[in-house]
């Protein structure tokens, strides 16, 4: 009856909540267009209306477009874990967090098939980005190993997003908490150096963008892209202490559902 | 399929305080043997749905002590989630999975092996005859086909202990009796411990072994549906005067035949000090009184009028509801 290895079991309900995730994504275009629109809005939006900035002889990166792709990559990829966050809001104001929270044993389980969904998402997303900056003319200029840990660093930022969110998703259990996710992720990723390199920017923004975990992401990505790594090792483990952090954070909340009812 | 010796439930002195809420659940005990149906039967409110959520861990309780199928609820939450199946009261559904979806979500959440899924999947959707509908999205559902999906979807890892918080309020007979079957069954063939919270009389003493009566987040009494009517003992007589002037001559005659009781509206009730045989006087007496009857009705003991001795009001709905203010019952009503 209940035979089963607890790793197998663990896994399985996992999955199940990964796969109802994915398969309501997916058959609900209304839900799934809009989040990959955004991103393409914000590539459009700047490699296009900003692209002056790389006549500057300071500017220093190679492409301009690949400059941007950079940024919504991480962009897009850390809204694809938002989103996630959204969906676990609302399955607990809707009722199924109770039934996923009854049926599983282990429940940090349920957190962690969000976050298989939120990072199965990046796919498609990554597809879409890359070949529409490609279509624009962004020139690569790193081989397959650093594009490998560019696309690797993108979904560090998707895990870092999605247990953020998870953490306030399951803490105020209601999609009104949805700014809440969202905004903290947004302040952070444009107080990073977005339209013109750390080395240019001026004013307050200077000194906060150097203490950003983000900005480290950010330089270490796109050195990735030029194919001229720098920083890589430091943001990995940025990167990695962020999830670290987040993953207490995502916890907590889920025992604070759990003794919510 | 024999019993396991420690599929019952105990709960002792278990307390429920919401943060700036009521006391929802204050110091109740009880104990289901393994097998048995249990009914936790009160009015809305009483705490029902409260007891159910921290018996399945959903709500950790403020203090006391409950054990299902042996495990704490407190601090051996994943051993009790693995052994009990739930329908709670509002049935958690996404409306955009159909029924066979929501049975592979639930078997995948119980950890079922890969194999088994799709026809343990099948085979409860047919037990409760969904499957002309397993295929369409549940958004479309009534709410007893609802109902039967939620108790189908509970019962996918074949647990050992059931709760059911109000699984028929709302169904129509049709449906309620073949819930009340199903439940049966579960309990004689398979040997599964029901709790099963009702707010109808008739459902705790027909399905129910015993009942627990809970009200106000105290249980008032316990025992099997027959031993709690033979503690009221005696049945009780309701009549109305054909002329409402009339009604203090006839509450005179009838205090001649035992206590008084609450009534609904402009009835007149009292609990037969000697029993049934009483009746033909009790006509006898408004005959020789001259006074004519609209209605004159007998009622066996219900499980309600063991809630109305040790509580002072009725348990359901509005029938009858503040009678208890206009006929003060006295202190030893509630003595067993
Ligand atoms: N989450 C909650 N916060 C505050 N009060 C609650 C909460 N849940 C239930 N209550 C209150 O606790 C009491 C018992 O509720 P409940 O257990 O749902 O009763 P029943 O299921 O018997 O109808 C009610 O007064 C209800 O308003
Ligand atoms: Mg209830």
């Amino acid at each position: 009856m209940n035979d089963f290895h607890p790793g197998s079991r663990y896994l399985s309900a996992a999955f199940g909540v990964t796969w109802r995730y994915l398969h309501n994504l997916y058959t609900r275009p209304a839900q799934f267009i809009p989040s990959l629109l955004f991103p393409l809005f914000f590539l459009a939006a700047f490699a296009g209306g900003l692209s002056v900035v790389a006549d500057s002889p300071d500017f220093g990166y190679y492409d301009y477009t690949a400059f941007q792709f950079s940024f919504v990559l991480i962009q897009a990829s850390a809204l694809a874990g938002v989103f996630a966050g959204f969906s676990i809001a609302s399955d607990f104001e809707l009722g199924m967090g109770r039934r996923m929270m009854l049926a599983t044993p282990n429940r940090s389980a349920i957190v962690l098939g969000y976050a298989i969904g939120a990072a199965s998402r990046l796919g498609v997303t990554w597809v879409l980005v890359t070949g529409v900056s490609l279509l624009a003319g962004m020139d690569v200029g790193g081989g397959g190993l650093d594009l490998a840990g560019m696309y690797s660093l993108a979904l560090l930022g998707n895990i870092a997003a999605l247990l953020f969110s998870a953490g306030i998703a399951l803490r105020f259990r209601s999609l009104q908490a949805g700014p809440l996710m969202q905004m903290p992720i947004f302040i952070l990723l444009f107080l990073a150096p977005v339209y013109v390199p750390q080395a240019l920017l001026t004013g307050w923004i200077e000194p906060v963008a150097s203490v950003n975990p983000v900005t480290a992401i950010l330089n270490a990505s796109r050195s990735l892209l030029a194919g001229e790594p720098t920083g890589v090792l430091a943001a990995y483990a940025i990167a990695f202490g962020l999830i670290a952090a987040l993953t207490v954070w995502a916890i907590t909340g889920l025992r604070r559902a759990e003794v919510a009812g | 399929m024999p019993v396991p010796a420690d599929n019952g439930i105990e709960v002792e002195d278990l307390v429920r305080q919401f943060k700036n809420g009521p006391r929802a659940v204050d110091g109740i005990s009880l104990e289901v043997k393994p097998g048995e149906i249990y009914g936790f039967l009160g009015p809305n409110g009483a705490g029902k749905s409260t007891t159910v959520h921290m018996l399945t861990t959903l709500l950790p309780p403020t203090a006391g002590i409950a054990r299902v199928a042996g495990f704490d609820v407190a601090t051996e939450g994943p051993l009790v989630r693995q052994v009990i199946g739930a329908a709670l009261q509002e049935a958690a559904l996404d409306p955009h999975l159909t029924g066979n979806e929501h049975m592979r979500l639930q078997t995948a959440l119980q950890g079922l092996d890969r194999e088994d899924r799709r026809a343990r999947g099948t085979e409860l959707i047919d037990r409760v005859g969904l499957s002309d509908a397993a295929d369409r999205k549940v958004g479309g559902y009534s709410g007893g086909m609802k109902r039967r999906l939620d108790l189908a979807l509970a019962l996918v890892h074949r647990p050992r202990v059931l709760f059911l918080d109000e699984p028929t309020t709302g169904l129509d007979p049709q449906s309620r009796s073949a819930l009340w079957e199903e439940v049966t069954r579960l309990s004689k063939e398979d040997g599964v411990t029901v709790f099963l919270t009702t707010q109808y009389l008739e459902e705790a003493d027909q399905l129910a072994e015993r009942v627990g009566i809970i009200d106000a987040g105290r249980i008032v009494a316990e025992g099997t549906p027959a031993e709690l009517k033979a503690e009221i003992g005696r049945p009780s007589v309701e009549v109305v005067p054909r002329d409402p002037a009339r009604a203090d001559e006839s509450a005179a005659i009838l205090k001649r035949f035992g206590r008084p009781v609450p009534a609904a509206g402009e009835a007149l009730g009292v609990r037969l000090s000697e029993g049934i045989d009483e009746l033909v006087g009790i006509v006898r007496a408004f005959d020789e009184a001259a006074i004519e009857l609209a209605s004159l009705v007998l009622n066996e003991p219900t499980l309600d009028d063991v809630f109305l001795a040790r509580t002072g009001h009725h348990l359901e709905g509005d029938e009858g509801a503040g009678d208890s203010g206009e006929i003060p019952l006295p202190d030893g009503a509630t003595a067993g």
